[in-house]
């Protein structure tokens, strides 16, 4: 996998395309083909059916005959059964490889997302690369659905055009001439309809998206009486909505009396025409009785290719966001020395697996060389520090520093070994960096404090006090967590966020501002239990709360990017710049 | 979880409901109808005009006999398209119509719903009822009902056409009836659970793509890849096994219309030879029935296959009338000034688990109180009770107009300036500017890019969750109630803000009763009165000082905190 990815170089967006589209229609080959020749089967036999209908009139309405009309509906039936089996089998297959495509191609971008040296993310909000995984992802399965649709299309104008012209060539090719023709009026009447359909769509969309942020903010409303202001706004969105939408409504109408008008007005030239060879004798009733069918007829197929190149571009389109996303840069190496002894294949995979033996034995002596320009951080083997800093800034981009999310001048080194000749998850799995926006994941309270666990999670719960948030839950840790958590107050969040971190037992834990939602009560109790479970193993404490800050061994204080001093919270305590930095 | 879900409304219910915003626009919606229909019987004229076309063949009359027929035929597509213009647009204007004022009374009611009844029911069911459902009815009122409505048309109008043309090609043509009428119920029957099954599928593959994505730096530092890699590959499986029940029960529908349109051909072209040969109709007769016939077709499959969607919009109707029916919730009788006298209080969210217990509490107009204690002490219940978001079980709470702010922020979506108006619609640019200034806020709303009309919320300029409490007290400042709750307004912004919150609480409040919900005792520690709760009881109430002096429960807090 990972050679493959790094043969798609970045930004080359045309082979991205190729690959992305063309290697998911190779992988289905064979259920398109399966399809392609199933939907031209089920067309041939939708063209036979005015063909046949009409032969019926000439061989028996015509002349009375019961056995050929036995004989002629007999075969109309065959006719029926085949266009039913073709329909429904190439309709299962393309659909098969409609959604096969689609599901493969979101896992690939989600495996993209989820590869620990990150980097797809970078410069895309949550909600575009979500697009990208679904939205996209659908649009290039739909080409393998549309494509067999759309050869099965021109199948069937062959099979109506070789009818055509061999009962007679003058009908044969003003039916096979005006209908495209006919088609390229209809789409000139439809560009003001598609033109104003935008519009319409934006401000239906805006409608709702006002409702639904309306319902979301549902509390801060009711807390400032603010409902009857809400009440008018919202009104106001649905009453230009209703505007916007009632001038598409008219010209969709417009349009689709146009192509009724059309569509009537072309059937007369063909009656004329064909009616005209048919008292000449040129033709036969039946003959004219098919020639008007099929001009009918021939409406569907050329809508269905025009659906499919709509599509195909469709599909392009997505499958460059796709390969983009794929082709995306590594935010960190397997090795940021050494990038050329982890690519070789296999390596990172063994390499991880001694070093994961080797981070049970971790000792966690920690040090940080330029945490900040002028900071550098010394932990020895199982202390407990606390880091408070003037500029919040600071904080961050300490935190940032030890979290390996991104390449940074910090010189990070762990037992003696500088982490980045990690693999990245197995420096993460030694110094676990909780980050103050962590997110809660769908599942029960226990799932999700024993995401990451080693062993039993209740020391941990009891330590973060995440036990008694699971008390006072329906269904204590059986409880759902749900939409990332919203359904828990911040200090909740935090508790078992909290907990998670420490259920996972580092060599090393980063912890930054772990309890700034949780009340004083139960911010002493937890500092004072993080202090005693993590005995022994080496914790930094980023924050500026005292309780926690008074649990620590000692405390580095810094102010302007620099260490201004380092103490225990108690000795630092005189010094009203310290004070003055705690929250 | 046993949820109280919103209520639903009847099926009698929605037709009275229907029935009287129709009412509202009877004659748009039948000058539409009539103009379909008209439209749908000059379409019928096309098939016995081809008719005239083949008998003049069959008799012999010669090309130009031709041209009187198609002449008809001219006539026949112009009144088709321009009545189908005519209708067309008056259906739209009805259903249009009645989807706004649906969905305006629907939101109307939805936000004046008593919090208490929409937290029971689970914040899901309110969204999912404004989103979804309401979206599903407009997409039936826009396509699918003018389109069964047309579709409908035609048959009946086809239908008359046959009987016109010879009662008994109508006969012939019903055969193929008994085998529509069984397909429709077998589809209807399977289809809608098995949509809502795929939308759901469908929906929680993409929240946990959403959760996955969102979160992916939690995930990479917990070293979670495997596990989330684990649960978006579970449901793609879920999601292509639906997906093949979904085409193999449409293929099965559109099989056996396939059978449904054989009997009913068969049958009118061997009724067609049957009197063609008793000299009861003409070649051109029988092959405008046949024509007819295979008219029929595509509006039958279509309309059938839209039954679906009008029957899904139906339950979705039925969620969105069961909200718009509901009364508003009842309102508290407002106090006089700023004064909150709390007597007697008990609460309980769930019968027997009691999370106040006789709590009396009396706060003179201007004073400040904070509340502290551990969680689930019982501090946000009292301010919910004080701020009127929830009814208590038992005693009695009388408060002047109360504002509340909680650390739950919501920055709604539009300007910024149509965000602070929602408190007071009527506000000046002055007022809006001076209570950014006041929450200390007018430094980043300057630098955003359009200042104070920058477009925020979800789809716009991001805030942070520092900015967006501002925001919240800002609100605040503009709804000027006399008495104000701050139920951890400060809280959310971790160490980064805290102080700038602090200090824009602190005038948010001046000339306000205010009660105020601390975390960090520094904030509570200036109150005119503390007011410590354990377990749903005030245990102690005084000054700062008072507290410090008596050694309690406080006095320990205040240590620890300091250090």
């Amino acid at each position: 996998m990972t050679s493959e990815r790094h043969s798609h170089s970045i930004g080359a967006p045309e082979s991205a395309v190729r690959s992305v589209l063309g290697g998911a229609l190779r992988e289905r080959r064979r259920p398109i083909a399966a399809a392609t020749v199933l939907f031209c089967g089920h067309q041939a036999g939708e063209a036979l059916v005015p063909v046949l209908v009409g032969v019926v009139i000439d061989r028996a309405v015509a002349t009375g005959d019961p056995g050929a009309l036995v004989l002629w509906l007999t075969l109309l039936g065959l006719d029926f059964l085949v266009l039913s089996f073709c329909y429904r089998w190439g309709a299962r297959r393309s659909w098969y490889a409609d959604v096969t495509t689609d599901q493969a191609l979101r896992l690939r971008v989600a495996d993209r997302v989820l590869d620990p040296r990150g980097g797809a993310e970078t410069g895309r909000l949550p909600g575009e690369l979500t697009s990208v995984a679904v939205t996209d992802a659908k649009r290039v399965g739909v080409v393998a659905f549309a494509l067999p649709l759309g050869i099965a299309a021109l199948a069937a104008m062959a099979v109506a055009a070789t009818v055509l012209l061999t009962s007679s060539l003058v009908l044969g090719v003003l039916v096979l001439v005006g209908t495209p023709l006919l088609l390229a009026a209809v789409h000139y009447l439809g560009r003001p309809l598609e033109r104003r359909s935008g519009p319409e769509q934006e401000a239906a969309a805006r409608a709702s998206g006002v409702a639904a942020d309306l319902v979301e903010g549902f509390r801060v409303l009711g807390g400032l009486r603010a409902q009857p202001a809400a009440v008018t706004r919202y009104v106001g969105a649905s009453r230009a909505a209703l505007a916007a939408t009632l001038g598409a409504t008219r010209a969709q109408a417009l349009y689709q009396g146009a192509v009724l008008a059309a569509n009537g007005l072309f059937l007369a030239l063909v009656a004329l025409v064909g009616g005209r060879l048919a008292a000449s004798g040129v033709i036969s009733v039946g003959e004219l009785v098919a020639a008007v069918g099929l001009a009918q007829f021939l409406v569907t197929p050329l809508q269905i290719l025009g659906w499919v190149n709509g599509r195909l571009a469709q599909g392009r389109a997505s499958a460059r966001r796709i390969g983009e996303v794929l082709s995306a840069p590594f935010a960190v190496g397997t090795s940021d020395v050494n990038e050329r002894h982890s690519r070789a294949p296999g390596a990172s995979e063994s390499a991880a697996r001694s070093e994961g033996q080797s981070a049970e034995r971790s000792k966690g002596e920690l040090s940080v060389r330029e945490a900040l320009d002028g900071v550098d951080l010394d932990l020895e083997a199982g202390a407990h520090v606390g880091v408070v800093c003037a500029d919040p800034a600071d904080a961050a981009a300490i935190v940032r520093a030890l979290a390996r999310e991104s390449a940074t001048p910090a010189v990070v080194t762990l037992d003696g070994t500088d982490v980045t000749t990690l693999d990245p998850t197995e420096s993460r799995r030694r110094v676990l960096v909780a980050a103050h926006d962590a997110v809660l994941f769908s599942g029960t309270v226990a799932e999700t404090v024993g995401a990451a666990a080693v062993g039993d999670v209740g020391p941990a719960l009891a330590a973060a006090h995440a036990d008694q948030v699971a008390e006072v839950l329906p269904d204590g840790l059986h409880s759902a967590v749900s939409e990332q958590g919203r359904s828990l107050s911040g200090g909740q969040r935090q508790r078992l966020a909290l907990a998670r971190a420490l259920a996972a037992d580092p060599p090393v834990l980063v912890l930054h501002d772990p309890t700034t939602a949780v009340d004083a009560v139960t911010e002493a109790r937890i500092a004072a239990g993080v202090a005693a479970l993590r005995a022994g193993r080496t914790t930094l404490v980023v924050a500026t709360r005292p309780a926690l800050l008074a649990a620590t061994d000692r405390v580095v204080h810094v102010v302007g990017g620099r260490v201004a001093a380092t103490g225990t919270h108690a000795a630092l305590l005189d010094d009203p710049s310290y004070r003055g930095a705690l929250g | 979880m046993n949820r109280e879900l919103l209520p639903v409304a009847s099926g009698d219910r929605i037709r009275v409901v229907l029935a009287g915003l129709l009412r509202e626009r009877r004659g748009v919606v039948l000058g539409g109808l009539v103009a379909l229909l008209a439209s749908a019987g000059a379409s019928m004229a096309v098939a016995p005009l081809l008719g005239l076309v083949v008998d003049v063949v069959v008799q012999r009359r010669g090309p130009d006999a031709v041209t009187a027929p198609v002449v008809g035929l001219v006539a026949a597509a112009l009144a088709q398209g321009a009545l189908a213009v005519v209708g067309g647009m008056l259906v739209a204007r009805a259903g249009e119509g009645l989807l706004a004022d649906l969905r305006e009374r629907f939101v109307a009611r939805a936000l004046s719903l008593p919090l208490a009844r929409v937290e029971e029911a689970g914040a899901g069911d309110l969204t999912s009822r404004v989103t979804s459902d309401l979206s599903l009815v407009g997409d039936a009122v826009r396509e699918a009902v003018p389109n069964v409505a047309r579709g409908g048309l035609v048959i009946v109008a086809t239908l008359v056409g046959l009987a016109a043309l010879d009662g008994r090609f109508l006969l012939a043509a019903l055969v193929a009836l008994p085998v529509q009428a069984l397909t429709a119920r077998w589809y209807l029957r399977r289809s809608t659970p098995l949509y809502a099954e795929q939308r759901r599928v469908g929906g929680a593959q993409q929240q946990q793509l959403l959760d996955t994505v969102g979160g992916i730096g939690t995930v990479r530092s917990l070293v979670l890849h495997d596990e989330h890699r684990r649960r978006v590959s579970s449901r793609a499986a879920d999601v292509v096994a639906l997906a093949l029940r979904v085409v193999r029960l449409q293929t099965g529908f559109f099989g056996r219309l396939n059978l449904a349109e054989f009997l009913g051909i068969a049958a009118v072209l061997a009724t067609g030879t049957w009197l063609v040969s008793i000299d009861a109709a003409s070649v051109g007769t029988a092959s405008a029935a046949a024509l007819y016939f295979i008219a029929l077709f595509t509006p039958i499959n279509e309309t059938l296959f839209l039954l679906d969607t009008v029957q899904s919009a139906g339950a979705s109707l039925a969620r969105v009338v069961g909200v718009a029916d509901l009364g508003p919730a009842p309102e508290r009788p407002v106090g006089e000034d700023g004064s909150v006298a709390v007597r007697g209080v008990r609460h309980s969210y769930v019968a027997g688990h009691e999370v106040l217990s006789d709590v009396d509490l009396d706060i003179p107009a201007g004073a400040r109180v904070a509340l502290v204690g551990a969680s689930g002490a019982g501090k946000t219940t009292l301010a919910g009770l004080v701020a009127g978001v929830h009814v208590p079980t038992a005693g009695a709470v009388a408060a002047g107009r109360v504002g509340l702010v909680t650390q739950e922020v919501h920055v709604f979506a539009g300007p910024l300036a149509d965000d602070l108006r929602l408190a007071a619609p009527s506000a000046s640019d002055d007022d809006l500017a001076a209570a950014v200034e006041a929450v200390g806020a007018s430094t980043w709303v300057a630098a955003l890019p359009d200042g104070i009309d920058t477009v925020v919320g979800a789809g716009g300029h991001a805030l942070t969750g520092a900015q967006a409490q501002q925001l919240a007290l800002a609100r605040l400042l503009l709804a000027d109630p006399p008495v104000a709750v701050l139920d951890e307004a400060t809280a959310e912004a971790g160490s980064s803000g805290a102080r700038a919150l602090d200090e824009a609480a602190e005038r948010v409040l001046v000339g306000r009763t205010g009660i105020v919900v601390a975390h960090r005792l520094v904030q509570a520690a200036t109150a005119d009165r503390i007011v410590v709760m354990d377990a749903g009881r005030i245990v102690e109430s005084g000054t700062h000082d008072e507290l410090l002096a008596a050694g309690g429960r406080y006095a320990t807090l205040w240590s620890t905190q300091q250090g």
